[in-house]
């Protein structure tokens, strides 16, 4: 059996000894990593929540909207604000070389929808055919709205999963004919099932229709609520959003240091908006991990300090009996490290505990990662040696002759 | 075995020096029975650490089975104490809330080769002091005339050259103190050399030799009275 092995049996016999001792110093522990765990769950199921919702959007997705407060995050249909036109979507398409696709946006919210005795209260969009492509939001079956629709301004419609299920209930609409304000529309096709959305909007509750039927035949609203943009080169997207500022700007003549009347939403922005909610969680979470594993050190290092007193004479006894002083310091920085990482394991546990119930009670969308396992396994062992060093080499270097006497 | 020449101690404290040991010239040969005697304050206890090359005098020198002691840095003198001496205290300083067995053990946890045999070595040597039914004892449940016996049979383990055993009776009732002084004489018998410092008269004379110390000066340097026993020198 290796010297260093010996050694560390004899930690773990000590430490076995001594369990009051051992307990205290490993609760300190895991307080500080159960923190640390938590706030690499929460950080981690943000993430995760962000990454989903770009994805969702898409990373190369602009979103132009009317007005200042592009955090609101309110329904553009809501908005009083008006700026933009079906002018700015040609005039950025012609400037404008990075652009995959482009299409204006037109909508308004809880419009009155029939079919037979079935009534509901939805949201309608008016559409070009390409924002299906760009919003990835396609039909589940039939077909979605042509350019030849678009051109005639046709009638015709894309009804959502809960609109279909409102009015429908399962029988097939397509073909079926519903009344929007009365006007009549021929449905076309359903769109697939989205879900709710990060705002808790149901991106199901919506019908779609040819933007030109939507001014011509319902609404006589001239300006847009929102430009929707996919750029070709993501790499180009910071330079593109401010070509399409600058396009916008001058075609609505706005002077320099005026500030702009849209605001343009980006994957960054989606990030930022996201990660607003889960930040002071974090920061919170961050601070009280920080601070607690701090505290755990100086504990560790406190009680080793206290325990190198009270354990004078078995440090004297070791070294009379042949321990050198390196042996004397593997034992306690051997200590400290096993009890450390026996907190660690405790808090990790913990930390996975309380994140699978702040999931649980929808408090954050907190996620169980083996990364805060590394984290606790890393950050323990340097606290260990850091804190236990010290104390250590004060072991270490007595006299074994001061420590022998009583 | 063990050669002393003119070792002073003097402990320096900023308002006195105290001289504990004023130059201590000794010979003890292998296979001796050695009492140091002395009052308390006479300088024995200094004497005994300098001898386990616990502490280093101020002056002199020491020479343990040919080495000089003092041209060995500290992990040196660590392993030289691991193999060449086994103590025995007053206050036996086993380690609490472990096992007989262990406490015998742990010598060898700092032995340079780890023997293969370490537990059986550790079990006759606790036979060897009549505990072979308290191995599995921990130290604080044993009495104080056990816990000594586990602390010799932890000073044989290594099989040491010297045995040096500071006031070993000094906290044990008269029943005890017979038992151990019996081991003592049996260790030397089987050749071993033992140095027991004690202010003892009684104690003392189970040795073969007394050395006396007053005021940090042997004052007398006298062979017991006993008749020899010693079997090899």
């Amino acid at each position: 059996m290796a010297r260093i092995a010996r050694i560390t049996r004899e930690s773990f016999r000590v430490m076995g000894a001594n369990r009051t001792r051992v307990f205290i110093m490993m609760l300190g522990m895991a307080v500080g990593v159960a923190s640390l765990t938590l706030m690499i769950c929460v950080s981690k199921g943000a993430y995760e929540e962000v990454m989903d919702i770009v994805n969702r959007q898409g990373p190369d997705l602009l979103q132009v909207r009317p007005g200042t407060d592009k955090h609101t995050g309110l329904p553009s249909g809501s908005r009083a604000v008006v700026s933009l036109l079906e002018e700015d979507v040609d005039a950025i398409l012609q400037h404008i070389g990075n652009i995959r696709a482009i299409s204006p946006v037109k909508d308004r919210k809880e419009v009155e929808v029939k079919h037979g005795d079935k009534f509901t209260l939805t949201r309608i969009f008016g559409i070009t055919p390409v924002w299906s492509e760009i919003r990835d939001f396609g039909p589940s079956k039939g077909e979605f709205i042509s350019e030849e629709d678009l051109s005639f301004a046709a009638r015709v419609c894309i009804i959502g999963q809960t609109v279909k299920k409102n009015l429908f209930g399962d029988t097939d609409p397509i073909g079926q004919t519903i009344r929007i304000k009365d006007v009549p529309f021929t449905v076309k096709g359903e769109l697939q099932w989205k879900g709710i959305s990060s705002a808790g909007r149901d991106r199901d509750d919506r019908i779609v229709v040819p933007i030109t039927a939507y001014t011509k035949r319902l609404f006589r609203d001239i300006y847009l609520t929102q430009i929707v943009i996919t750029v070709a080169d993501i790499s180009n997207l910071d330079k593109t959003i401010e070509d399409v500022r600058s396009v916008l700007r001058e075609r609505h003549k706005i002077s320099a240091g005026e500030p702009d009347d849209f605001a343009m939403r980006t994957p960054q922005d989606l990030i930022d908006l996201a990660y607003s909610t889960t930040r002071s969680l974090i920061n919170l979470l961050t601070g009280i991990a920080g601070v607690s594993l701090l505290v755990a050190g100086i504990v560790i290092m406190n009680i080793m300090l206290a325990s190198v007193s009270a354990r004078r004479n078995e440090i004297g006894i070791r070294r009379a009996i042949g321990a050198k002083k390196r042996d004397i310091i593997s034992q306690f920085v051997m200590e400290g490290f096993l009890i450390s990482m026996m907190g660690g394991l405790l808090g990790t546990m913990l930390g996975f505990g309380g994140s699978i119930i702040l999931s649980y009670l929808k408090v954050a969308a907190s996620r169980v990662t083996l990364l805060a396992l590394a984290a606790s396994i890393v950050s323990c062992s340097l606290i260990a040696v850091v804190f236990g060093i010290y104390p250590a080499k004060k072991a270490a270097n007595q006299s074994p002759v001061d420590a022998l006497r009583t | 075995m063990i050669k002393t020449k003119n070792i002073e101690k003097t402990y320096k404290k900023p308002s006195v020096t105290t001289p504990v040991l004023r130059g201590i010239t000794l010979s003890i040969h292998r296979g001796e029975y050695v009492a140091i005697m002395g009052t308390s304050g006479s300088g024995k206890s200094t004497l005994m650490n300098i001898l386990g090359c616990l502490d280093k005098p101020t002056s002199g020198q020491l020479e343990l089975d040919g080495t000089d002691v003092y041209t060995l840095d500290d992990d040196a003198l660590s392993a030289l104490r691991n193999k060449k001496i086994g103590f025995v205290f007053q206050q036996f300083f086993l380690l609490e809330r472990t096992t007989a067995l262990e406490n015998v053990l742990l010598p060898l946890i700092y032995a340079d080769n780890y023997p293969a045999d370490a537990k059986q070595r550790a079990k006759k040597a606790l036979t060897n002091v009549g505990l072979e039914d308290r191995m599995e004892y921990l130290a604080n449940e044993l009495s104080g005339g056990q816990q000594q016996r586990v602390a010799i049979a932890r000073a044989l383990i290594n099989d040491p050259d010297v045995i040096l055993a500071d006031e070993p009776t000094g906290n044990l009732d008269s029943g005890s103190t017979h038992e151990v002084l019996e081991i003592f004489s049996r260790l030397h018998q089987e050749g071993r050399t033992i140095i027991v410092v004690t202010h003892d008269r009684a104690v003392a004379e189970h040795a073969q030799r007394i050395l006396e110390l007053k005021e940090g000066q042997i004052i007398e340097n006298t062979t017991s009275s006993k008749p020899e026993n010693s079997g090899n020198h």
